[in-house]
């Protein structure tokens, strides 16, 4: 059996290191190949490289926003007060169904340009509305996972770190929360991957992220080889990012069936 | 006339609690806002079996042993589930398909629509994902089960069909209605290529008036409802397949 | 946003996660916002040349848009503050205060006069061409019946496509999109903002040479307009001088030649007109 599996797995390992350079490969060498283009297209990386630092910047503020707000409403939705539970759970229900772009419509549209707070204007721009639209359902999945993950656990062991002299608290701390956190990373993973790729999605609202920086660049040279280079250089970018990830995750996942 | 009447009474009952649908009593766009409900139906109808039909082939790809088989399949996944799927559809619409049709000699023949590129894209994409959800419940067969069916004579494609499947459909049921809901979400992304799907038509409808909160809710509440569905539907044919004594 | 109601309140409310004691800026006295913050914030759209183009070399934005946006700006002696909109997203932008007006190539309708206020001097006069192949036998705007047309989402052009001329509309996100759905075969005809065009075919005659503007007559050619919210009177009023300036000391005429607009008959008019009246 494992040797079976381990044969398509060597040829799969050259590969995935293979599609890991193909990407960029590509860029580069039409670029290399039509001089006016690879001009043309350096004279936009800088350009490019601002965008795709917003998209970074907007999935890593959705991520953190998104994991407290659903870890805190997982826990809620294990309360024991359906006056909290309810709410909680409509909440995920109806988030986590909702698609990405849709709430990035939503808080773009319906939010206000700027805020006052004890007569301070604060300025609320499009890329913190596009973390929120992001950061929703983000929330919701975490919760789910949040809530998973703490039923995963038996209550033996609550009983058992009782038995041992643990207080709820020092249980809680010293031997729940590893276990779930442990169980959690591969999926809280998969969530990462999702909403970094979902910050395209606020090109459609006109955040200056690397899409519409790509649509930008493509308008102003108005030439049909650039425009399919600036969209290679897209995903090559958004592959880069993405694609460690989810061979960690894949790692990881692995490493919790063995264990 | 009863619709007229029902459509009246809606928007000026709306309107008191402040929402504003008074484009359904105009002509078109409250057309394009009924077809943006049938197109999205009809898209979401039609992609559930393109998907599960290549999930399955790209699966049997995958698990065939055999590298000419398994290192495009495999090439095709990493990219599909690793890249937006906006910039894939941007991509496709924009750039294969005028590949498309210079291969077929001119625009003119080129029969593919913006809906195909959206079926092809987001289809293609979700199939990636059950593949990996299939082939996860194939390697979870017990080598034991297949070894008995070796033993009775069974061919690898028989092997494949009467008892792999079988099984590994049902272990990764779970993720596939997952995925059938991530399929549900992914389909707005045709209003970047004008596919007139419900985000689409609602955009057609609020550009030209200022009624976002309104069509708004509707849409959440239209894809709440359809997932439900979904999720339902997932949990019936759960209970329907069950084995008894295979759980998982 | 000035007349919120109760249910859009409470369903911001229900999307905000952190409900702070936010309240939404009030945006009536927007001259008086401009002056005290010294900024004038204009929506522009970044369509292509000749209107609002990103310059390959310094990334600065520039176009007959902006320089028209920069006139407003020194004349009413205040900084200028740019703001990329596109067509589906800029009366949102507007109608949340985000900018202060567009000038986004925005034509008059009464449609759009229904909801947003306008300077009632135009600085420009515009209409709707379509580009297409030149084989496709298409001669006026009447042959569009049943045949597929794209535009950008938002445009003006969508309602009187459909609706007199019994076109098939296809919308994309923006004019860029729009233009290779039309190279690809996805539509027969794309209809834009006809400077834009006109100036397409004459700087890529080499990518565009099967393609050509079909038809003389331009789709509803109506005034390219000033945006602002409704009911600003005092800011509409100043606007409304400052262009009459611009026009009459031939600025925008000059604007117009300086990004090459192709037509300039109609700012030569205003000129003429509005010269004399001074």
């Amino acid at each position: 059996m494992r040797a079976q599996i381990q044969q398509p797995r060597t040829g799969g390992r050259i590969l995935r290191n293979g599609a890991f350079v193909a990407l960029p490969l590509v860029v580069i060498l039409s670029a290399v190949a039509d001089p006016t283009l690879g001009r043309e297209l350096l004279q936009w990386v800088p350009y490019l490289a601002s965008g795709f630092m917003m998209n970074v910047v907007i999935a890593l503020s959705a991520m953190t926003l998104g994991t407290v707000v659903g870890a805190l409403f997982g826990m809620l939705s294990l309360a024991p007060f359906r006056l909290v539970r309810y709410p909680v759970a409509a909440y995920v229900q109806l988030f986590r169904n909702a698609p990405h772009l849709v709430l990035i419509f939503a808080t773009t549209y319906i939010f206000p340009f700027e805020i006052v707070i004890y007569g301070t204007y604060l300025p609320f721009p499009d890329w913190v509305k596009a973390v929120i639209g992001l950061a929703i359902p983000a929330s919701a999945y975490v919760a789910e996972i949040t809530r998973g993950a703490i039923l995963s656990i038996p209550t033996t062991q609550w009983e058992a770190a009782k038995g041992l002299g643990f207080s709820h608290g020092q249980a809680l701390r010293w031997i729940i929360l590893p276990q779930c956190l442990r169980r959690s990373l591969p999926p809280w993973m998969n969530v990462l991957a999702s909403i970094t790729m979902g910050t395209a999605l606020a090109s459609l609202v006109g955040v200056h992220e690397l899409l519409h920086a790509a649509t930008d660049a493509s308008t102003a040279v108005r030439r049909l080889d650039f425009t399919i280079i600036a969209y290679l250089v897209v995903m090559a970018a958004f592959f880069t990012l993405c694609y460690p990830i989810s061979r960690l995750t894949r790692r990881m996942e692995g490493r919790f069936h063995a264990a | 006339m009863p619709d007229f009447n029902v459509t009246d009474l809606f928007v000026s009952l709306t309107s008191r609690i402040g929402l504003n649908y008074e484009f359904l009593s105009t002509g078109y766009e409250a057309q394009i806002w009924r077809d943006g409900f049938a197109t999205t139906l009809f898209l979401i109808v039609l992609l559930i079996p393109v998907s599960l039909v290549f999930g399955l082939v790209f699966a049997a790809c995958l698990t065939s042993g055999r590298l000419w088989l398994s290192v495009p399949v495999r090439a095709f996944v990493e990219v599909t589930r690793n890249t937006p799927t906006l910039v894939q559809l941007m991509f496709s619409f924009l750039v294969l398909n005028t590949f498309v049709s210079s291969l077929v000699g001119g625009v003119q023949n080129n029969p593919l629509s913006p809906f195909f590129w959206v079926v092809a894209v987001v289809g293609l994409h979700i199939a990636a994902l059950h593949a990996e959800a299939i082939r996860a419940g194939i390697e979870a067969v017990p080598a034991s089960t297949v070894e008995a069916a070796r033993g009775i004579g069974f061919s690898p494609l028989q092997i494949l069909r009467y008892v792999e499947v079988p099984l590994a459909f049902r272990a990764s049921l779970p993720a596939i209605v997952n995925n059938l809901i991530n399929l549900v979400k992914l389909t707005t992304v045709g209003n970047a290529i004008a596919v007139s799907e419900i985000t689409y038509a609602s955009i057609m409808v609020w550009t030209q008036r200022d009624n976002v909160v309104s069509l708004m809710i509707v849409i959440l509440l239209f894809f709440s409802l359809i997932n439900f569905v979904v999720a339902r539907l997932g949990l019936w044919v759960e209970r329907r397949l069950a084995v008894p004594g295979y759980g998982l | 946003m000035p007349s919120k109601t109760p249910i859009k309140s409470l369903f911001a409310l229900a999307m905000s996660i952190c409900a702070l004691s936010a309240t939404t800026a009030s945006a009536d006295a927007t001259l008086d916002r401009i002056k005290a913050r010294g900024t004038l914030t204009v929506g522009v759209i970044l369509s292509g040349a000749p209107f609002g183009f990103i310059d390959p070399k310094t990334q600065e934005q520039k176009g007959f848009n902006l320089d028209i946006a920069k006139g407003l700006a020194d004349d009413l002696g205040v900084k200028l503050e740019t703001v990329t909109v596109t067509p589906p997203n800029r009366v949102q932008f507007l109608q949340q205060g985000k900018v202060d007006i567009l000038i986004a190539n925005m034509q008059y309708t009464e449609e759009r006069a229904k909801v947003l206020g306008y300077v009632p001097t135009a600085y420009d006069r515009a209409g709707g061409a379509a580009i297409g192949r030149k084989d496709s036998g298409l001669k006026d705007w009447a042959g569009l019946k049943g045949k597929t047309a794209c535009v950008s989402q938002g445009s003006n052009y969508t309602q009187p496509l459909i609706e007199e001329y019994g076109a098939q509309v296809k919308a994309l996100p923006s004019q860029p999109e729009s233009l290779l759905a039309l190279q690809g075969g996805n539509c027969d005809v794309a209809v834009h903002v006809g400077a834009t065009l006109g100036l397409l075919l004459q700087d890529r005659p080499e990518e565009w040479k099967d393609y050509a503007i079909l038809f003389p007559t331009e789709l509803i050619p109506s005034d390219s307009v000033i945006w602002l919210r409704k009911g600003e009177a005092d800011t509409t009023a100043a606007l409304d001088a400052t262009v009459k300036k611009l026009h009459a000391s031939g600025k925008i005429l000059e604007f117009a030649k300086a990004n090459r607009l192709l037509s300039t008959e109609y700012l030569q008019q205003q000129q003429k007109a509005l010269s004399a009246a001074q």
